[in-house]
């Protein structure tokens, strides 16, 4: 019997196997598992770990994650406070970049992973990887340099600076978030996280246009990934729809995994990518707070249709609100398995 | 005239090319246009055709938004210092982002298309308290309330839209203002904005522009 890891890698091959790979993205519920606030939850990386495996345990999807919230990578940066709510996801409270002065004077850590808070992230790595034994994918979240100083100084603050000026300032910010990136995937990958998710909505022509797609993120994008490579990187736009890019983030950065946004035409998708990489179709995970299980049900067998015909293809979530209904959760996961069959 | 000029600046505009876009309006006051001309007759038919623009066009993207926002904000704000006498208010709008909610960009796109359609707007800033949205609102005798939320929990939660909703009921106060929200949250879900008892909703902040002068306009005798 094959387990996730293998079904995995058998779908990015184009290998056989008994089904799709299937994955689930709850992160914020680890917290409810446990009985714990946001706050004391995500303190400690065994916290994080074992609401991880408690939730993959309950439902018996294929991936397990180390990511606490998008806001620590801000953390491990200078930021000094987080908003927790336990209905929720946490959210960036204190961006700490805020003149040109703070820019200028802004530096990376020469080794990150000696920060306190990758410690408990490493923690939550080690426990993961432990109890995974290579059966389990791993997976890891990493913000891309053009995208990061939106969680240093604001979105707004930093389009106006991306988008008008001043441009040395900009790229000097810039080589500062890549030099991150590059410290953060290594010891992401030093750590054992097997998919390393590159999240960037500058990596979409939906948020960007494409002529600014081709200038401006992508030359960044070759500069993150070049050290260490992209094998492992799956491509994600943290919800921005983002098929009209693929064909050039295949040819100019290798990548071929690619995390849709469940706003992205699938079919369309299918059709660029094809045998060539992984095709993740994602669910309307919003949508799912008020849809029946019924209607889950039928959205996993639409999404199924179109994404598995010609295999390479993975089925998953956004990051599951909180609001999800158990019952849709769990409809979800029953339908994904039935119809992401391959008997 | 006018017309060229408004195709130069949307063209601009459109190519996100803040420096071009500017160097029109200074094409047009070196013409002789007044700073009133300006505004009335090239920005604001230029905004206007922009929000049609960008509201259809599914290949629209966020930086347009925002340098629509950005640049006529910019010009307004020129023009409106060196006008004989201050312009005709269209309307008033209270707008901030929900409590717990830090996102302040698609406020800031909403607030610089209002205000360059000479709606005044009151900013109460992030992480708004419900009771503030109806206080201000009142106090600032505005016509609609505008929430933004990024985030399921803000959009969707008790704090939000659905508490300022209760409050305005509870308050009697339904027929005075009208509901707006905006946001990510209501994107992916174009019913929700019904369930968290809004009057109305954008799916992005130049379409908030407009949607917010249709309600503003439905409450004008």
């Amino acid at each position: 019997m094959m387990h996730p890891m293998q079904i995995l890698q058998a779908a990015l091959n184009g290998q056989p196997a008994p089904r799709i790979p299937i994955f689930c993205n709850l992160l914020d519920q680890g917290a409810r598992e446990l009985g714990m606030s946001q706050a004391e939850y995500y303190s400690r990386g065994e916290h994080v770990a074992c609401g991880q495996l408690a939730m993959r345990d309950r439902y018996g999807y294929d991936n397990l994650w180390s990511l606490f919230y998008v806001g620590r990578e801000a953390e491990l940066l200078g930021c000094q406070e987080i908003l927790f709510a336990d209905d929720g996801t946490p959210n960036v409270a204190d961006y700490f970049l805020r003149t040109a002065a703070d820019i200028e004077q802004f530096t990376i850590p020469d080794d990150i992973t000696r920060h306190p808070l990758w410690q408990e992230i490493a923690h939550c790595l080690a426990i993961l990887r432990r109890e995974a034994r290579g059966r389990f994918p791993i997976c890891a979240y990493l913000t891309a340099s053009t995208t990061l100083p939106a969680l240093l100084m604001g979105m707004d603050k930093w389009l106006e600076l991306a988008l008008t000026g001043p441009f040395t300032l900009r790229d000097q910010l810039l080589a500062k978030c890549s030099d991150f990136f590059r410290k953060q995937i290594a010891a992401y990958r030093a750590a054992g996280a097997d998919v390393l998710l590159y999240s960037t909505p500058f990596g979409a022509a939906s948020f960007v246009g494409m002529r600014r797609f081709r200038q401006f993120s992508l030359p960044w994008m070759q500069r993150d990934l070049a050290p260490g490579g992209i094998d492992g990187v799956v491509y994600y736009c943290g919800t921005a729809p983002f098929n009209a890019v693929i064909p050039e983030v295949m040819q100019q950065l290798g990548i071929t995994a690619h995390y849709l946004s469940p706003q992205d035409d699938l079919a369309v998708a299918k059709s660029i990518i094809g045998a060539r990489g992984l095709t993740c179709g994602v669910i309307d995970d919003i949508q799912m707070i008020a849809w029946s299980p019924q209607q889950t049900r039928q959205e996993v067998a639409r999404l199924c249709r179109i994404g598995m015909v010609g295999g390479h293809f993975l089925l998953g979530t956004g990051v599951m609100p909180l609001a999800v209904p158990e019952a849709n959760i769990r409809a979800y996961l029953e339908a994904a398995f039935t119809y992401g069959a391959w008997s | 005239m006018f017309h060229s000029f408004i195709k130069a600046y949307n063209d601009a505009v459109f190519d996100t090319d803040r420096e071009s876009a500017l160097q029109v309006i200074d094409k047009a006051r070196a013409h002789g246009h007044s700073p009133e001309e300006i505004i009335f007759q090239l920005v604001i038919p230029a905004v206007e055709e922009m929000m049609d623009t960008l509201s259809e066009d599914p290949d629209a993207n966020l930086a347009q938004h925002f340098m629509t926002a950005q640049i006529a904000a910019e010009v307004s704000e020129k023009m409106l210092a060196q006008f004989s006498r201050p312009p005709a208010t269209v309307g008033r709008v209270v707008i901030g982002t929900a409590r717990g909610d830090l996102h302040s960009l698609g406020k800031r796109i909403v607030t610089g298309c209002l205000k360059t359609m000479m709606v005044e707007v009151l900013d109460l800033g992030v992480n708004v308290p419900a009771e503030q949205f109806v206080t201000q609102a009142i106090a600032f005798d505005a016509q609609v309330i505008a929430i933004s939320a990024m985030m399921v929990h803000t959009a969707n939660g008790p704090e939000g839209c659905r508490k300022v909703r209760q409050l305005l009921r509870d308050q009697q106060l339904e027929h005075r203002f009208r509901l707006v929200v905006g946001g990510a949250p209501y994107r992916f879900d174009e019913q929700l904005f019904q369930q968290v008892g809004a009057d109305a909703w954008a799916a992005d902040g130049v379409s908030a522009g407009k949607v917010i002068l249709n309600c503003i306009r439905e409450l004008q005798p």
